[in-house]
């Protein structure tokens, strides 16, 4: 038999890099960007969620819950396929960001409220007592402290968003996965193309988890 | 001496006789012995291409062109139509599916090409069909000409692609494809206006045709649909093209593409 990894495949492999290198640019893109997008949402849902009044804590559950409770790949078929009966047709690309970022940011303030809510609420007591404001407590007493629980299940919302951006493969996003599918769609040399591709995803991921270790030793949290 | 050349010569036939019968009894090749062992031939086929392989969702059943000539393949090898295990597949798995003998043919809309001949074994073809493209009435498209600058929907793993670019290089106009893993999901696309057409086999278009769709008289590049097996199971493949061939030959083919409508 011909082997899925016979050598002539690989040859046909590296002869369409440039197929494999351009999605991994748009892999990276993507991430980057809905990386921004759900910190941004994250730690402003996060913060909502762990402050003390009804109706933000009703906020932050109904967007929490909704997210957490339906899969990514419903709500990026929605994006992508049910927006444009609204009128409202958007880039590829953005679906990807929007997507993978709001479905993350989700997850990430759940990691900030709890991260925030860990610390004894002495602590906050404590510094209003001292005349500081809720955020001053919540900038200078509470976060410098939860960060060290935060930071851990933070990075590994990071390295999940990257390779949730697969997603994008269903809808011809032109992302990493979509082009190995395509390539080795065509010619069936599906081994060299799957591997390589697995690969590129380590490439991505790797420096991401190890830049983060990094911060978490910097902030103390592991040895 | 008469007497005994006699003996001689029919020894001499007899041996001969009992070493042909012992020859037709071992000209089977392993991987046909293997199946003849299993008792069951594996065969991997469509569930969602109507009249190809398709499994009736009301009686779970698959039934179709190609299933019907997996039969006569399972008949063929095993002496019973019945003898068949039948796996969905599509055109992501029927390659992996082939690699790890999870099947031993794959009869699943699958276009003979050169370059997919160097990974596996193909029957001659049974069935040919030219690409086709499937449009929104409301978009007044007449022909591929039509479709400059606009979208085509097509499937992971067909030629169809290609077929469409070849055809648009020639006319001179220019195609943005976007592939996806499953027919629906190009219907859905084509339906939310991601895309503008719908570009496979004709014959699996006209499966998704309705209301507010109609399907181009265009048709590209004809397509061959061959029966795969895994290289190295050289026996198998000999047999299932001696069979197709004779399919061909007794208008049997020609009688079930009738029984099934196709076209």
């Amino acid at each position: 038999m011909v082997s899925p990894f016979a050598w002539f495949k690989w040859v046909a492999l590296f002869k369409d890099w440039h197929v494999f290198a351009a999605g991994f640019v748009t892999t990276a893109v993507v991430s980057l960007v809905a990386l921004g997008l759900a910190m941004a949402l994250g730690i402003f849902f996060g913060m909502l969620g762990a402050s003390h009044g009804k109706i933000p804590w009703v906020i932050t559950r109904c967007y929490v819950e909704f997210i957490q409770n339906t899969p990514l790949v419903i709500q990026v078929f929605f994006l992508y396929n049910g927006l444009p009966y609204l009128g409202l047709t958007l880039p590829v690309i953005a679906v990807g960001i929007i997507g993978v970022g709001v479905y993350h940011g989700a997850y990430i303030a759940e990691v900030i409220r709890s991260g925030i809510q860990a610390i004894p609420k002495g602590q906050r007591e404590a510094a209003l007592s001292q005349g500081f404001t809720y955020w001053e407590a919540l900038r200078y007493i509470i976060l410098p402290q939860a960060k060290k629980v935060i930071f851990p299940p933070l990075t590994n919302q990071a390295v999940y968003l990257i390779r949730n951006t697969s997603v994008l493969a269903m809808i011809a996003g032109g992302d990493l996965m979509y082009r190995a599918d395509s390539w080795a769609g065509n010619n069936l040399y599906y081994g060299p193309s799957y591997v390589v591709t697995g690969v590129l995803y380590l490439l991505l991921c790797l420096p991401l988890s190890q830049f983060a270790r990094h911060l978490e030793r910097k902030a103390e949290v592991s040895a | 001496m008469k007497k005994f050349s006699v003996l001689i010569v029919s020894l001499v036939l007899l041996a001969s006789l009992i070493t042909v019968s012992c020859m037709a009894a071992t000209t089977d090749s392993p991987d046909i012995k293997a199946i003849k062992d299993r008792g069951v031939l594996k065969i991997g086929v469509k569930v969602d291409v109507p009249k190809f392989g398709y499994r009736d969702p009301k009686t779970d059943k698959i039934d179709g062109f190609e299933v019907d000539i997996a039969k006569v393949i399972a008949k063929k090898i095993l002496g019973n139509k019945a003898k068949v295990d039948f796996q969905a597949v599509n055109a992501k798995t029927r390659g992996p599916l082939l690699d790890n003998g999870e099947v031993d043919l794959v009869i699943a809309t699958f276009t003979i090409t050169d370059e997919r001949k160097k990974s596996y074994n193909f029957s001659d073809p049974y069935f040919t069909d030219g690409v086709g493209l499937l449009v929104k009435k409301a978009g007044k498209y007449k022909s591929l000409q039509d479709l400059n600058g606009k979208k085509i929907g097509v499937a992971q793993s067909s030629t169809s692609r290609k077929a469409v670019q070849d055809e648009a290089d020639k006319l001179g106009i220019k195609i943005d494809f976007f592939e996806y893993a499953t027919y629906p999901e190009i219907k859905a696309a084509l339906d939310s206006g991601r895309v503008d057409c719908f570009s496979v086999d004709a014959s699996i278009l006209n499966g998704y045709v309705d209301r507010s769709t109609m399907v181009l008289s265009d048709r590209f590049s004809p397509q061959n649909y061959g029966v795969a097996s895994k290289k190295g199971n050289d026996g198998l493949a000999q047999l299932v093209n001696d069979t197709i061939n004779d399919m061909k030959n007794s208008g049997q083919i020609n009688k079930l593409i009738k029984k099934w409508k196709i076209k």
